[in-house]
């Protein structure tokens, strides 16, 4: 018999909690549902799931309280569920420390694809598992050298400053999670330069020009509107 | 709700101070008119006059009743006071003198009294076009949404109800179809959304933010690319990173709708661009096609969301097409720019929105 993660889904429709259990279990996870932000806290605690998916909407406690509470003790990963009219929780969800996020409504694949990506960051640390042993992470014709301090496409070197590699190396690192405008800033740049994010964007698009062949159909690092980048995932 | 209530009280705040320096401002003029034209003559008959024109003047450009009454009043004192015989002494047994009062009076109540009366029909009509066109887009809405529920209420039924006289095929098929009308009607939604962002009362509630037009065409692509795979897409931007002041969100659905369309309704489209560039001023995108382009009738009619409302102008069940333009048309006035469709004279449409662009942004 094999073990298999446990997966606490935290939503009070009936009908949705309903269609991601049927996919999670005949997806090998184990579930368990709440349906209140009370009833999710004894759960966490009790259960020890090892992915919470998280509804921002619940009909007792605000969504962000629950990530807030559940990061003063655990790493747990967390994946949030927001509505297209919480647009701004869902900034506020990654920053106080949620995983990733995906918009209602969203497909299977979309979900599932989410959860192993969460699962495997928290269990791998944040260091992707083949950038510790190789130094190197690739993707497509992507690659960036972690000990030379380079980011090559098809081989050859791309050419980009020193504050465009750094913005990729950090993105490469947590390669398939969606990485805020305010993270980014402050791991580059000290917590001092909050709040402006037109020169990250500037840099984007400079290494947008140097790595991807048309900046507006991106193969490497997406833009999540309002949000922040994703770096795709590796192979 | 709170916010809007403060923007409305700092409003007529603004107001009240724009009423009080046009008043003071006129009267001031006049008041020096008629002291440098006293040094000329010795005559003051022109002083009624020039004050009489004044009151006229500030009840024209202000509010409502008070202003115009009021400098009525400091007018008939003022003159009363500076410019006739015995000067700087008040002598109400001046002859003629409730003549000049009575005359600056009524001149500043007619006054006030049409232009009032003209605001409030302006208002009146505003309001009027208001309803009429949340009017349409509701007829279109509702129109619109049926067409899907039907069909999805009715494919998945036949699962249930034939569960065991269909075959594998069959039922992926019915519920392939209650699949994709159901993600129109998430895109639908998507539009009443929108709506009740750009339209809540007077006061637009979208939220700009500086933006890089190739992030946004670029979520747009790669959304558009998970839906329709098989589409031969081209995209164009400037070699120089384009920013612009948007609600990144908006201007993506305008897109999103304007990608959309062409892919249900250009029928022979083999290739979809889009296009970004810098104008005068303003940044500029263009979704082509070479399709069927458009029925030349049609053109003015599209931006209003009332296209299969109207007979005569058959289009495919009326699906995809009611209300997602006129969105688009709100979106982009709503930004301060401009939308237009037209054919391409190499064949296909064209539909070309445009978003001003500040210097300092560039």
């Amino acid at each position: 018999m094999n073990i298999r993660d446990k997966i606490l889904i935290v939503e009070d429709e009936r009908s949705i909690s309903n269609f991601l259990r049927t996919i999670l279990v005949s997806n090998d996870y184990d579930v368990i549902i709440a349906r209140s932000g009370a009833e999710a806290y004894s759960m966490i605690t009790s259960h020890c799931p090892d992915l919470i998916v998280l509804d921002l909407g619940l009909p007792d406690i605000d969504g962000l309280q629950i990530i807030k509470s559940v990061r003063e003790w655990t790493l747990l990963p967390i994946v949030v569920v927001s509505a297209r009219s919480h647009e701004r929780d869902k900034v506020q969800a990654l920053d106080l420390g949620a995983d990733d996020y995906i918009t209602k409504p969203f497909g299977a694949g979309e979900l599932l694809a989410r959860i192993r990506t969460a699962i495997r960051h928290t269990r791998t640390g944040l260091a992707n598992e083949t950038i510790a042993t190789t130094g190197k992470f690739k993707a497509g014709s992507l690659e960036i050298d972690y000990d030379k301090h380079q980011v090559l496409i098809d081989g050859s070197n791309a050419g980009l400053t020193q504050n465009e590699y750094k913005i990729v190396a950090l993105l490469g690192k947590c390669a398939g999670k969606v990485l805020t405008y305010d993270y980014i800033i402050k791991e580059l740049w000290g917590p001092g330069t909050r709040g402006n994010n037109q020169s990250l964007r500037v840099h984007m698009a400079n290494i947008r020009r140097k790595i991807e062949k048309s900046p507006a159909e991106p193969q490497y690092i997406f833009t999540e509107i309002g949000v922040g980048y994703r770096m795709v995932e590796g192979d | 709700m709170n916010k809007s209530n403060h923007i409305k009280s700092g409003n007529s705040a603004v107001r009240a101070l724009r009423n009080w320096a046009i008043s003071l401002l006129v009267l001031g003029v006049a008041w020096l008119l008629c002291s440098s034209l006293k040094k000329l003559s010795s005559s003051d008959v022109y002083v009624p006059m020039i004050f009489v024109l004044a009151v006229l003047i500030i009840s024209l450009l202000t509010d409502g009743y008070f202003y115009g009454v009021l400098a009525s009043i400091v007018s008939v004192i003022g003159v009363n006071y500076a410019f006739t015989y015995p000067y700087m002494k008040l002598d109400f047994s001046i002859y003629g003198y409730p003549t000049t009062f009575m005359t600056m009076l009524a001149v500043s109540l007619v006054i006030s009294t049409l232009t009032t009366r003209v605001r409030e029909q302006e208002k009146l009509r505003h309001e009027t076009a208001q309803a009429q066109l949340k009017a349409n887009l509701l007829r279109a809405i509702s129109h619109d949404l049926r067409t899907p529920l039907t069909s999805i209420i009715g494919s998945i039924d036949t699962v249930i109800a034939e569960d065991g006289h269909l075959n594998g095929s069959e039922r992926a098929e019915l519920l392939g179809d209650a699949k994709k009308d159901a993600e129109w009607l998430v895109r639908m939604v998507e539009n009443l959304l929108s709506i009740t962002r750009i339209s809540g009362a007077e006061e637009t509630v979208i939220s700009k933010s500086p933006e890089l037009i190739e992030e946004i065409i670029g979520e747009c692509v790669s959304n558009f690319k998970k839906r329709h795979p098989d589409v031969n897409l081209k995209v164009l931007i400037p070699d120089e990173p384009l920013t612009v002041d948007v609600d990144a969100m908006l201007i993506e659905q305008v897109l999103m709708n304007l990608m959309d369309n062409a892919v249900y309704h250009s029928e022979t489209m083999t290739e979809l661009s889009i296009e970004a560039s810098v104008g005068e001023g303003f940044a500029r995108i263009a979704v082509s096609d070479d399709g069927v382009g458009l029925d030349p009738d049609i053109i003015p009619e599209l931006f209003k969301g009332q296209i299969g409302a109207s007979k005569g102008h058959p289009c495919d069940g009326n699906k995809f097409r009611g209300i997602g333009l006129a969105v688009c048309s709100a979106i982009i006035s709503a930004h301060g720019g401009s939308i237009t469709a037209a054919n391409r004279p190499e064949g296909g449409a064209v539909f070309e929105f445009t978003i001003p662009m500040e210097d300092s942004l560039q």
